[in-house]
């Protein structure tokens, strides 16, 4: 990276340096993901754009524009709303839980007119904003170990209670180790986090046999023995591995995946499109795909080590961590390493949901980058 | 102005610790990708194969497919069981369908009134999720390219080809054969041939009576399969013809029935009760086995109504029931000849005069029903007189006479590979002491009973046809023989049982005392008029007593109720010089035998003999040619010239 026009206050102001200042690579790879995603959903639609390769593509490319939109604005405007953001997400999950509607059981949707859309997701880019804010404030000794933890330990609490109360534990836990990993990047101390660790560890079993609901318990035991009870529960995750194992290393072809053409695949175009893509372009495809993800994990990352303030940083760092998590629970959960939870793989499984945050969330990442010299002078680590 | 509330070291030293901190969680981002890549090698380098037969086993499924049934044929090679092709719809529940409507729907294609569709809709809920139930067969053409060509607008409905039994000669061979039937709940066995999944398959029948049932598991075969691809929700997505597995046809099996012996007696009987048996009385072979009247089991293939098996069930001449085999009838005369063998072997002298004037006392008076006057044995077999035979049977015993009898194959079941045989009875006095504790001594009143095939005496026609064959035959100890071959293998020969342990010359004064019967002053001697030159039936008339009208016999017996009239028996061998055949018929309270069963003995016999051709040899004498003129005519020899 040379010494860009960024560093020059008057030019670094200017659309067109803003825009050269993009990670254009970022971009492309992004679009590789999104890519192989039309491809798989146009292979498992029977070599149709109908119904879903389309709207893939149609999606992704609005939210790109938006995310590059995004990323135009001044990265003191994301500093100034992070509060109103957050707070806005609290607002709609208390509301959710008073007048939401309850679709699969589970109370997660608001509408608004005839559009209709979950809280959980505006909370998912909150919390990375405010916790970005509060800290950008804070002294390092008082982010390493403090009474004043409590703050941040307060903030991530309610909405992870009020997200799991609905009830959707994978959003939930995606907030929760979204939140964990902003309060460790800004220096928690290691016994802390050694603490919480094993504490967490110790929490799971009973949590897991007697805090439950007892589809999400069923779920959690099916993972443990898949085949116990291959027709029933079992089958979903049963199913994806026969698809993947039966890739093998070069796939079935393209179009030629038995498993998810003839429906053995549940979900195939969301929750399991890796699946698809593995059983279809086999070992080979599989880490390619990993590769483009790592790419993009590795080149969020290094933003937010470029970003000259702290609210860049952690704000960069906490999207790359939630785009991570994401990655990872689908992978873990396609592959029968996790249990069954509603993750998607972003930007290749067909939804707008999800895909709408994670460009909104890259969208401040690539704002960190262009205003990466930006001084963010307003904070002060208190309350607006 | 405030005091910056962050210092400089300070915001380097936040800055320091989030660099390393992001290293950290690069390394876990690495990490975790490493574990995923790890994951993804292990499933799809090192388990892979065991993944894809998971696949292949998820995404092919074998259909099965029920093998042709054996073909049931007579001795000639006619066909008497085979299969048709049968055209059938059949509707199985099915995601997105309802079955109501779904036969409301057929009900426009094919004739399916309401009480059907009720009946139909309650079997498409009761079975499991798309199996398939039968909603119609035989349809015709028409109908069934109607459905077919609806076919994909109507989710869970298909209309098949399949086969369905066939008996093309409806009732004559209904006894023996059997037919098939669908599939009861009870047919599965939890082990064994009845466990096999076919059994559930709709096309499958399975044996329920006679031939069909006894050599089921032959004539199966062994089920084909169909290789398809199917999608998840078990819905076929395309065949694969390589991937078939062809089903093994069941086992011919070849009867030693004549069709047209068999057909001249359906014919023959019309609409009387009886029954008929021809055996070959060198090897045993049953050509003909008759029970009338029949029923046409073709109906039973298709599934009876409970009014026609009602129907069936109650009429009063029992037509489900095989009389050759199941029924035992009172012998009567017919088993005089098994008195007079009984006595030339105990050395009783055949030249002994007896004279019947019509009664003769023993305790009460016993009645003839004629007046025969002085008779020897030999009279007395043609005469049939009872008398005679009273005063015989005294003479010797009731348990000579059964140990006698028994030689013949009276009494006995005998393996024909069908089941239903009645063993009957020939009473003795261990018999009398077993079977009547209270009165456990053989009164010497009984035997003149006996001597006349009367009292305790029970036999069936097949074992009465054996006792004729076994006379006629004279040397071995015939078997009757019903299954020629399964599957090409030819089955025990009937001559292969043994000797006859009889003196020769003994069957021979019997043998001759028979062929008196049908001659001369003979009870048969017009009736049984085979019309045939030189070949002659010998046989003896039988007619037996339904039921006692305490006088003894009447006119009640041949006149009366139905119910009460006498049984017509006859039993013939022919040619009787040179014996080839022997029958024995009963006409069920038919009255006398020479009237009601010699004339049909004598018209299935005469069937037999046109089909035997060394037989015809014998009726066709050739006319001697008149001698040849002298002169002979030129002989013609070929010109060597004209060779090419």
């Amino acid at each position: 990276m040379t010494v860009s026009a960024l560093t020059r206050p008057g030019e670094r102001d200017r659309l067109i340096v803003k825009l050269s200042e993009l990670d254009w690579v970022f971009v492309l790879v992004l679009s590789l993901i999104a890519g192989a995603g039309a491809l798989m959903l146009f292979s498992i639609a029977g070599s149709s754009w109908t119904p879903w390769a389309a709207a893939h593509v149609a999606r992704f490319g609005i939210c790109l524009l938006m995310m590059i939109a995004l990323a135009m604005i001044d990265i003191r405007v994301w500093f100034a709303l992070a509060y109103p953001i957050y707070g806005l997400g609290l607002l709609l999950l208390v509301a959710v839980e008073a007048v939401g509607d309850i679709r699969l059981g589970a109370q997660r949707w608001l509408s608004i007119g005839s559009f209709s859309f979950q809280p959980s997701e505006v909370m998912k880019l909150g919390i990375v904003l405010a916790l970005a804010r509060l800290y950008h404030g804070v002294s390092a000794e008082r982010a390493r170990l403090s009474w004043w933890l409590l703050i941040p330990a307060m903030m991530i609490g309610v909405p992870v209670l009020l997200v799991a109360h609905q009830p959707d534990l994978g959003t939930a836990m995606l907030i929760a180790l979204t939140g964990a990993a902003i309060v460790m990047l800004a220096g928690l101390s290691w016994k802390i986090i050694g603490a919480a660790v094993v504490g967490a560890l110790a929490v799971i079993p009973p949590f897991v046999l007697f805090g439950m609901h007892d589809y999400q318990r069923q779920r959690v035991l099916t993972f443990l023995d898949p085949e116990s009870d291959p027709s029933g529960s079992g089958y979903h995750i049963l199913q994806s591995m026969i698809a993947l194992g039966s890739g093998g290393l070069l796939g079935k072809g393209y179009g030629l995946g038995s498993q998810s053409q003839l429906n053995f695949l549940p979900e195939k175009q969301t929750d399991f499109i890796f699946a698809t893509l593995a059983e279809e372009f086999g070992f080979v495809g599989c880490v390619s795909l990993l590769i483009l993800y790592a790419a993009a994990i590795f080149m969020a990352l290094r933003t937010s080590y470029l970003s000259h303030s702290h609210f860049g940083r952690l704000g960069a760092a906490g999207v790359t961590a939630t785009f991570t998590l994401y990655v990872m629970i689908n992978g873990a959960m396609v592959m029968g390493l996790a249990p069954v939870v509603g993750v998607p793989m972003p930007m290749l499984s067909y939804g707008g949901t999800v895909m709408l945050t994670v460009m909104i969330g890259f969208g401040l990442v690539q704002s960190v980058r262009v205003h990466r010299y930006a001084e963010v002078t307003s904070g002060k680590g208190s309350f607006v | 102005m405030t005091q910056p509330s962050i210092f400089f070291e300070e915001v380097n030293e936040r800055q320091g610790t989030f660099h390393r901190r992001t290293v950290v969680l690069g390394a876990f981002a690495g990490l975790g990708v490493t574990s995923l890549v790890a994951r993804l090698a292990y499933l799809q380098l090192f388990e892979t194969q065991r993944y894809e037969k998971m696949a292949v086993s998820n995404q092919f499924n074998f259909k099965l497919l029920p093998a042709p049934r054996g073909v049931i044929v007579d001795r000639n090679g006619a066909v008497l069981a085979a299969n048709r092709p049968n055209f059938r719809l059949m509707v199985a529940r099915d995601g997105g369908m309802d079955p109501e409507t779904t036969l409301h729907t057929l009900a426009e294609f094919v004739p399916l009134d309401a009480v059907r569709q009720r009946r139909l809709l309650k079997d498409i809920n009761a079975a499991p999720k798309r199996a398939p139930i039968q909603v119609m067969e035989d349809m015709s053409w028409e109908q069934f390219t109607a459905i077919s060509v609806r076919e994909p607008e109507l989710p869970g409905v298909s209309a098949d080809m399949g086969e369905v039994r066939v008996y093309p000669y409806g009732g004559a061979f209904a006894h023996v054969i059997g037919y098939v039937a669908k599939v009861n709940r009870e047919d599965i066995a939890p082990t064994g041939p009845n466990a096999d999944p076919i059994m559930l398959h709709p096309g499958f029948r399975i044996g329920r009576q006679g031939v069909e049932k006894a050599f089921d598991i032959d004539l199966r075969g062994k089920p084909g399969a169909e290789k398809v691809e199917v999608d998840a929700n078990g819905r076929q997505v395309r065949e694969d013809p390589n991937g078939d597995i062809a089903a093994t046809p069941g086992k011919e099996i070849q009867l030693t029935l004549d069709v047209d012996v068999q057909l001249r007696a359906e014919e023959v009987f019309a609409a009387e009760s009886g029954a008929a048996v021809v055996m070959d009385c060198r090897n045993g072979d049953i050509l003909c086995m008759f029970s009338g009247p029949s029923f046409d089991a073709n109906r039973f293939v298709r599934g009876l109504t409970g009014a026609e098996y009602r129907a069936l069930s109650t009429y009063d001449h029992k037509p489900l029931f095989n009389k050759a085999l199941t029924a035992t009838y009172p012998p009567g005369s017919t088993f005089k000849t098994m008195v007079a063998l009984s006595a030339l072997e105990n050395g009783y002298d055949p030249n002994t005069v007896h004279v019947c004037s019509g009664r003769w006392f023993f305790g009460r008076t016993w009645k003839c029903d004629q007046v025969h006057g002085a008779q020897n044995m030999h009279n007395a077999i043609a005469t049939s007189c009872d008398i005679y035979f009273y005063q015989t049977a005294l003479a010797i015993g009731p348990d000579k006479i059964a140990d006698t009898a028994r030689k013949f194959g009276l009494g006995e079941i005998f393996d024909i590979g069908i089941p239903g045989q009645k063993k009957g009875l020939v009473p003795d006095t261990a018999y009398k002491k077993r079977r009547f504790p209270k009165d456990p001594k053989w009164h010497p009143g009984e035997t003149p009973s006996m001597g006349i095939g009367q009292g305790y005496t029970n036999l069936n026609p097949l074992q009465l046809c054996v006792m004729t064959s076994r006379i006629a035959n004279g040397e071995k100890a015939l078997h009757p023989r019903l299954i020629r071959s399964i599957g090409g293998v030819e089955q025990k020969s009937g001559a292969a049982w043994g000797e006859l342990p009889v003196d020769k010359n003994h069957l021979l004064f019997v043998r001759e005392a028979m062929a008196a019967v049908t001659t001369g002053i003979g009870t048969a001697a017009r009736v049984s008029d085979l019309g045939l030159g030189p070949i002659k039936m010998a046989g003896k008339t039988g007619t037996a007593q339904a039921y006692s009208y305490g006088a003894g016999r009447g006119v009640h017996g041949t006149a009366g109720a139905w119910k009460l009239r006498d049984h017509a028996w006859f039993v013939a061998f022919a040619p009787y010089d040179d014996p080839r055949y022997a029958i024995s018929v009963l006409v069920e309270h038919g009255g006398f035998g020479a009237s009601a069963a010699a004339p049909k003995a004598r018209e299935i016999m005469r069937t037999v003999l046109l089909k035997d051709a060394e037989v015809m040899q014998r009726v066709q004498t050739v006319t001697p040619m008149p001698p040849a003129p002298e002169e002979s005519p030129p002989a013609v020899t070929p010109d060597p010239g004209a060779k090419v």
